[in-house]
Order: structure tokens, then sequence, then C-alpha cells
């Protein structure tokens, strides 16, 4: 019910209207008064339709440049590790002082053929390329990365990890405390293999080189509440790694980062978890029972893994 | 019902409009939004690892759901009748229950305990209990509902949010008091008055 009020100009009213004005006096001017109520606002909107708009917009005129929807990747590692490195059995089990563990210790890398092209080729983009260098250096980038994942460095985790193996080490861990310590090396590390695969197009070249290292490593990881899930800080464990460093040769801006380890088929099993977990029990047809005492669990088959 | 009434006119000098007085500043919060999602940054918070001689902290999980198209009062009652009970006991409850808000309580339930088992490292899913349940409003769709002689109403459609703090371990024991005990406690306090100022 709106109630329209008169504005009253109390001085035309009272004034004598002369004889000679042409326009008729207004006595009464309805005015609007202040909109009291509320309709909310989704009663006037019934079914925008998009097209509209656009279509709209190109009929006044106005021209949108083309849109593009590609961005420009930029690939700075390999997808995984070509051509892996087959660690020969019971490589950690023979010492150096045994006569099977000196032949297996003389067994250089000079044997394989297509690692010594590869050594050769990596050696024309980076003239100071020497394998016992590269070893130690590898170590050096291990511990680092290792360290900064401790510490959710990320920035400096990814100078010193590619963007393949960053996901790989940092998945599920962000809400997790990691502790890790690097104890001592037992055997120097040794490189192994080495192949120079390109991507894409030819001449774009990539380094993978493959370094074996035995150390004593302590890790304990906790999760978000500070409980012990895996492993523990006072006892260390003797640790046989496969490293692949990777280095995109043809950047000079390149540099060598851990790209992934190798865990051969014969590796020991690692230690289970804290907790007891349930694992899902096989498919019985309506009529059958569950037969806990002839049911033995699947052990998957052992065979060797890129991680 | 609403009528557009009119407006206190003075004519001597213009509108009046009746000031709401000072703003206190007592009454300033500093984080207040419409999408702040704080329960679900409770799940991100990390503790310090825990030393062996400490006792095993338990895992809380906290979880909701948002904008469910139920009425937050209706909620409330559901919500009151899980708290303290263990997760198992509640996700029975509410499946014979014949409310609306009981089915879409059970899923968040069910929900809660996966993602506790996957993401928080709780060992036995069956090992937790709800220890706090409540609704809250949520964002409202105001329609029109039309009355007679050109009167309408706003009319709210209503939503609500569900939150529910599962932890890990076995339900407390809530304390049963007797009807004697209170009896007694009634007495006592009847004894304990001081008249002061008397003789």
């Amino acid at each position: 019910m709106s109630v329209s009020l008169c504005k009253v100009f109390p001085h035309l009213q009272n004034a004598e209207v002369s004889l000679d004005v042409q326009h008729p006096v207004p006595l009464f001017l309805p005015v609007r008064t202040k909109k009291r109520y509320f309709i909310p606002p989704a009663v006037g909107m019934k079914g925008k339709g998009e097209e509209n708009t656009e279509a709209k917009a190109r009929a006044a005129g106005i021209v949108f440049r083309q849109q593009y929807f590609e961005r420009p990747i930029n690939i700075a590692c390999t997808a995984g590790i070509f051509d892996p490195y087959v660690p020969p059995e019971g490589d950690a089990r023979l010492s150096s002082l045994s006569k099977g563990g000196l032949k297996q210790r003389t067994e250089q890398i000079r044997q394989s053929a297509a690692s010594q092209l590869a050594i050769r080729k990596i050696k024309e983009h980076d003239s100071e390329f020497t394998t016992k260098d590269f070893s130690e250096r590898a170590q050096e980038i291990f511990i680092e990365a290792h360290n900064c994942l401790t510490q959710f460095n990320k920035e400096k985790l990814h100078s010193l990890v590619t963007e393949r193996c960053y996901p790989e080490m940092t998945r599920g861990n962000r809400y997790k405390t990691i502790c890790w310590r690097f104890l001592e090396s037992l055997e120097p590390p040794r490189v192994v293999h080495a192949r120079c695969p390109d991507m894409v197009s030819k001449g774009n070249l990539y380094g993978q080189v493959t370094v074996r290292m035995h150390s004593k490593q302590t890790l304990a990881i906790y999760d978000r509440f500070g409980r012990l899930m895996l492993g523990s800080e006072e006892q260390p464990k003797d640790v046989l790694e496969y490293l692949v460093i990777e280095r995109h040769l043809v950047n000079p801006y390149g540099r060598w980062r851990l790209h992934g380890k190798i865990v051969p088929s014969w590796a020991p099993t690692k230690d289970p978890v804290i907790k007891t977990v349930m694992i899902p029990g096989p498919k019985l047809k309506p009529g059958e029972e569950f037969d806990a005492l002839n049911y033995s669990v699947p052990k998957p088959e052992a065979v060797q893994w890129n991680k | 019902m609403l009528r557009a009434g009119g407006l206190t006119y003075n004519p001597a000098g213009g509108l009046q409009v009746l000031g709401g007085g000072a703003q206190q500043l007592s009454c300033l919060h500093t984080s207040a939004s419409l999408e702040s999602k704080n329960w679900e940054r409770r799940n991100l918070k990390v503790y310090p690892p825990q030393l062996p001689n400490e006792q095993r902290r338990a895992a809380e999980i906290h979880h909701s759901r948002r904008q469910i198209k139920y009425s937050k009062d209706k909620m409330w009652y559901l919500a009151k009748m899980i708290r303290g009970m263990s997760i198992d006991e509640a996700i029975a409850q509410l499946e014979f229950n014949d409310k609306k808000g009981a089915k879409i309580m059970k899923e968040v339930l069910l929900e809660a305990q996966e993602m506790a088992v996957k993401n928080h490292n709780v060992e036995y899913k069956s090992n937790l209990y709800v220890a706090e349940s409540f609704s809250g409003k949520g964002k409202y769709l105001k329609r029109i509902r039309y009355h007679g002689r050109g009167m309408f109403g706003i009319m709210d459609k209503v939503y609500s949010h569900y939150f529910v703090k599962l932890v890990e371990g076995s339900p407390p024991q809530m304390e049963q008091k007797t009807s004697f005990d209170q009896a007694k406690e009634y007495v006592q306090s009847l004894k304990n008055r001081t008249i002061i100022h008397g003789l």
C-alpha cells in the first residue's frame, strides 16, 4: 500500500497568482517514497542465455582477439629411465676381499660399449666430466636432496631433483615429518651405467648416468600427530642404491639432478609399516565361505622397477 | 508479511535518518568471511614428532559437508543424538532413522572414516568415536511467497552445514548421576548457605 505524499509549496499557495502567468501552477506534485520492501534479485532474472550476450557483443561491433588455448611447455627432464641398468645378482653380498668380489669389482664399465659411447657424448658437451669426480658429486647431490626433503625446502629441492623425481619423492609427505640421516658411506660410489637418449627431436640430448652407492642411513617417518609410522631414529640400515642422475646436455644452464632410483628384483623386502593394514581378500561366490586356514596371502612377483 | 511503511517526514528540514550510534570497536572481528573453511583447515595442522616416552597422541579427523538442503534446526536433533557415540553405533543409528538428514549424515561419517584410515594413519576404522558434531546455517536463497491482497513475504530456501570431529579411541564414559546423588547435592547446597549481616 503505497502512500503518495504531496509536496506542498507553501510560498506558491500563499502567493497571489498574477494574471499574466501563462503556465498553470502545479498545486500538487506527486513524489515517490523511498522503496521500503525487499524483492530478492532472483525474481528478475529468468533464463539469461549466454549466447545472447555473445551475439549482442558481436552485433555491437566489439571484436575479440583470437584466444589461444595452448601454453608453451618447457621440458627439462625425460619421462623415465631409458635402457635401465640391470644390477647383477648378489651385488652387495660379496665383499671386495674375496675372489668373486674382486672379479665383480674389476668388471668396470669399460665392458659396456654403449655406456662408453654415452660417456664420450657427455664429454663433448661437458668437457670436465670424469667418472671419479662425478660419483662423488652424485653422492653429494643425493645427500643434499634428502636434507632438503626433511626441511621441505621446495626451491632448493627443485634445483637438485628433476621434475619427474620430485612428485615421487614428495607425494603424501606434506603432512608428515621425515627424519633422515646419512651416517657414512660404506663403499665409495661408482658410476656403473650411462646413456644419452634424445627426446622428441633428434639432437635434444639428455644424459643419464647410473651411480651405485652403499651407505648407512637412518630413516624415521612420523605422521601428522607426531606418531612413528615407519623406521626408527636409532637403528641405522645398510642401503645399496642405484641412483640415476640426469642432465639436459644441450641446455648450457642444465645441471646434474637426481632423476630416479633403480630397485633390483633381488632386493631384500623393506620393513613393514608399524600399523596393521587390511588387504582385500579373495573374491567369493555367493555360497562360498572364507577359509582363513588354507588361504595364503599372494606375494608380488620380484621384478626390477624404477623409482 | 511485509508492508511498505512511511517515513518520518519533517517539513522543516529534509528527511531525518535515525542514526545507529557510534560503532563500538570491541565488536570488530578481523577474519569474518562467508567462504572461510576453518573446519577443514584444522586437518592440516602438523604436530612435531613425539618422544618415545610420551603418551601416544590420539588422531583427530575433522570433516564437514556444506550447503545441505535441510534445516539447521532439524539437523541439530540428529547431531545431538550421535554426540559421544562410537562411530559404528552412530552409523547404525543413522541408518535406521527416518529423517532426511540422517542419510546425509551417514554418508559424511563414512567419508570421514575412510579419510581417517587412508590419510590420517588411523589403524582400526572402528576405533573412532564422535567427539564433536553440530550443524550450522548455510547460505540461504531468497524467493517470494505471494499472499493475498498484493502482500508478499520473502521465503528462505534453507541450507545448512554439518560438521563432525572423529577422535581415535574408545568413547569416553559419561558419568551417570543418579537422582539420589542430585538430591544429596541439593540438600548440601542448602546447608552451605551462610546468612550475612545476621545477628
